[in-house]
């Protein structure tokens, strides 16, 4: 009994967690990309390379560099630590099959950039201001 | 011994942690294009109890001549267009010979999510690993399973100069995805390459080309169930070689070489797990060219099972058990006596510490524990003239290996 009741525990710890960490960071795109909706999947696709495109337009990710919204986002929707990611994105680098996505250094250099970059899909911590990009509600 | 292990670990930390610091991904503008540097290099170092292994003197101290170095450049033309090449070079004992090779230098022009053309020397995606085999830093392993992935004939399988076709279509019923990629092009080995290192030791043959055409196609399925993956790759090859003997011409070749590969991948949480079945059908006439000619057929089925289980972002614990089989067979098999049982197979487990020093290195210490040293015509990386006096039935193995990328 006690060992269900840790496994629960564990269980619910870890939903209050990702649940935790949807809720710190948004994701952004440049007005022009052609969809305001985006599930998990899709998102994760695009953020690990696997995939180019939203609603049928061409997208490009930008990543943060470091920071809280960047570990949030890994936890919610990638599932892997920041080396682990990385060394995904150098796989696909060292094998020809992408290039790196540009990184920066902070939310609003990600706003700035993806604003005026079509195709630009990047995350933030939901506090940051964010004019001028719309925000993809994630499913 | 334990000395001389924990002086190459820590001389093997000091040298990745100071590249790390020193190296970071470059980037610079040609035109209003940006054009980005990446490399990765890794230094090992191997200990066997008996056998030599991999063209290198492991059975004494050990050998550190296990050095590898990639460099990278590409730039993204626009939404569509992408080009790069990359430069690699190695030290494999025997093999490599520090040779700088040309790994790929691509155009790659993706029209849609489900069609995008390759076009130049482009890695061969044959199973989950081969075209990513090198990066180092992205795998659990220090060795990849040798039954499936031989380091020895890296070459073997790992570009083709022609043309891939590929894209990703997702499927219909919330199916998962279907990622395709088909190819068609010619191979060409290096000379310091596992198997052109094989005749020159086993039987003076001196080869000056080794290669041909291949083409073949990888279909995976991502299926939905989250974060498994399975997948089926086959290639077809028409081989020819070219060399002396005796200081005559030699020639090779093909008459059936084809290889099929399935595969499965799971993760979840911290946990991943990977299975991976190869076989390799090679016929091929030897002296080809001379009325002596010969009929030599290898069978080669290898196969795996392993995972990992990462602790914290510091430390992955991570095992397989690896099981290679050869069969031969040809016109040879009525004549040479038959090959004992250890000399056909090799049963390797494998235990493995991974520890990420930071984003950019990692260091890595491996066990591996092998029944049975193959040592027939085709290399399998236990070679004749490393081991003159013949070959112990059992080899245990410590493997070092650190890495950096950036």
């Amino acid at each position: 009994m006690k060992k269900y009741l840790f496994a629960l525990f564990i269980g619910l710890g870890s939903l209050l967690l990702a649940a935790q960490a949807h809720a710190q960071v948004i994701v952004i795109a440049n007005p022009g990309v052609k969809t305001s909706e985006v599930s998990k999947n899709d998102l994760k696709d695009v953020f690990t390379g696997s995939s180019t495109s939203l609603g049928g337009g061409s997208v490009v990710p930008i990543l943060l560099k470091a920071g809280a919204a960047h570990e949030a986002f890994l936890q919610a929707y990638i599932g892997k630590n920041d080396t682990a990611y990385r060394a995904g994105w150098r796989s696909l680098v060292f094998s020809g099959q992408a290039s790196m996505p540009k990184s920066l250094d902070s939310d609003a250099a990600v706003v700035e950039f993806v604003a005026h970059n079509a195709g630009a899909i990047g995350y933030i911590s939901k506090a940051t201001p964010h004019e001028g990009v719309k925000v993809l509600a994630v499913h | 011994m334990r000395l001389v292990v924990r002086g190459l670990m820590a001389g093997a930390m000091l040298t990745a942690l100071t590249l790390s610091i020193c190296l970071h991904a470059q980037d610079f503008k040609v035109g209003s294009k940006t054009v980005q540097v990446h490399g990765f290099g890794t230094q090992g170092f191997i200990h066997t109890n008996d056998n030599n292994w991999l063209t290198m003197n492991t059975s004494n101290i050990g050998s550190g001549a296990f050095t590898d170095a990639g460099l990278n450049m590409g730039m993204q033309i626009n939404s569509k267009l992408r080009i790069g090449g990359q430069v690699y070079s190695r030290k494999l004992g025997a093999l490599g010979d520090w040779h700088p090779q040309l790994d790929w230098a691509l155009a790659d022009y993706k029209v849609k999510p489900w069609l995008g053309f390759r076009g130049g020397k482009v890695k061969t995606i044959l199973g989950l690993y081969t075209d990513t085999q090198d990066m180092d830093f992205a795998n659990t392993f220090a060795l990849l399973p040798q039954s499936v992935y031989p380091i020895d004939l890296r070459d073997a399988m790992i570009a083709h100069v022609g043309g891939d076709i590929y894209g990703k279509q997702k499927l219909p019923h919330k199916l998962g995805s279907i990622a395709y990629d088909a190819y068609g092009g010619r191979r060409s080995d290096s000379m310091s390459s596992g198997y052109p290192t094989e005749l020159k030791s086993a039987i003076a043959a001196y080869l000056t080309f080794y290669g041909g055409p291949v083409y073949g196609g990888d279909l995976r399925w991502n299926t939905p169930v989250k974060n498994l993956k399975l997948g089926m790759s086959r290639q077809n090859e028409q081989i020819s070689a070219a060399g002396t003997y005796q200081g005559a011409p030699y020639a090779e070749r093909s008459r059936h070489d084809w290889t099929n590969q399935y595969y499965g991948q799971y993760s979840a949480n911290r946990w991943h797990a990977e299975s991976e079945y190869r076989r390799y059908y090679r016929d091929q006439i030897a002296s080809s060219n001379t009325p002596g000619a010969f009929d030599v057929i290898q069978d080669i089925r290898g196969w795996y099972v392993g995972g990992g289980y990462t602790v914290n972002k510091w430390f992955e614990a991570g095992s397989y058990f690896s099981h290679y089989r050869d069969t031969f067979g040809g016109t040879l098999v009525h004549v040479i006596p038959p090959y004992k049982d250890a000399a056909t197979k090799n049963v390797d487990k494998v235990v493995t510490a991974k520890f990420t020093l930071n984003r950019f290195t990692t260091v890595k210490v491996e066990g591996h524990f092998m029944d049975g040293a193959p040592n027939e015509f085709y290399p399998a990386g236990f070679y004749a003239a490393e081991n003159p006096k013949g070959f112990a039935d059992n080899t245990n193995a410590l493997v070092v290996r650190a890495g950096f990328s950036f």
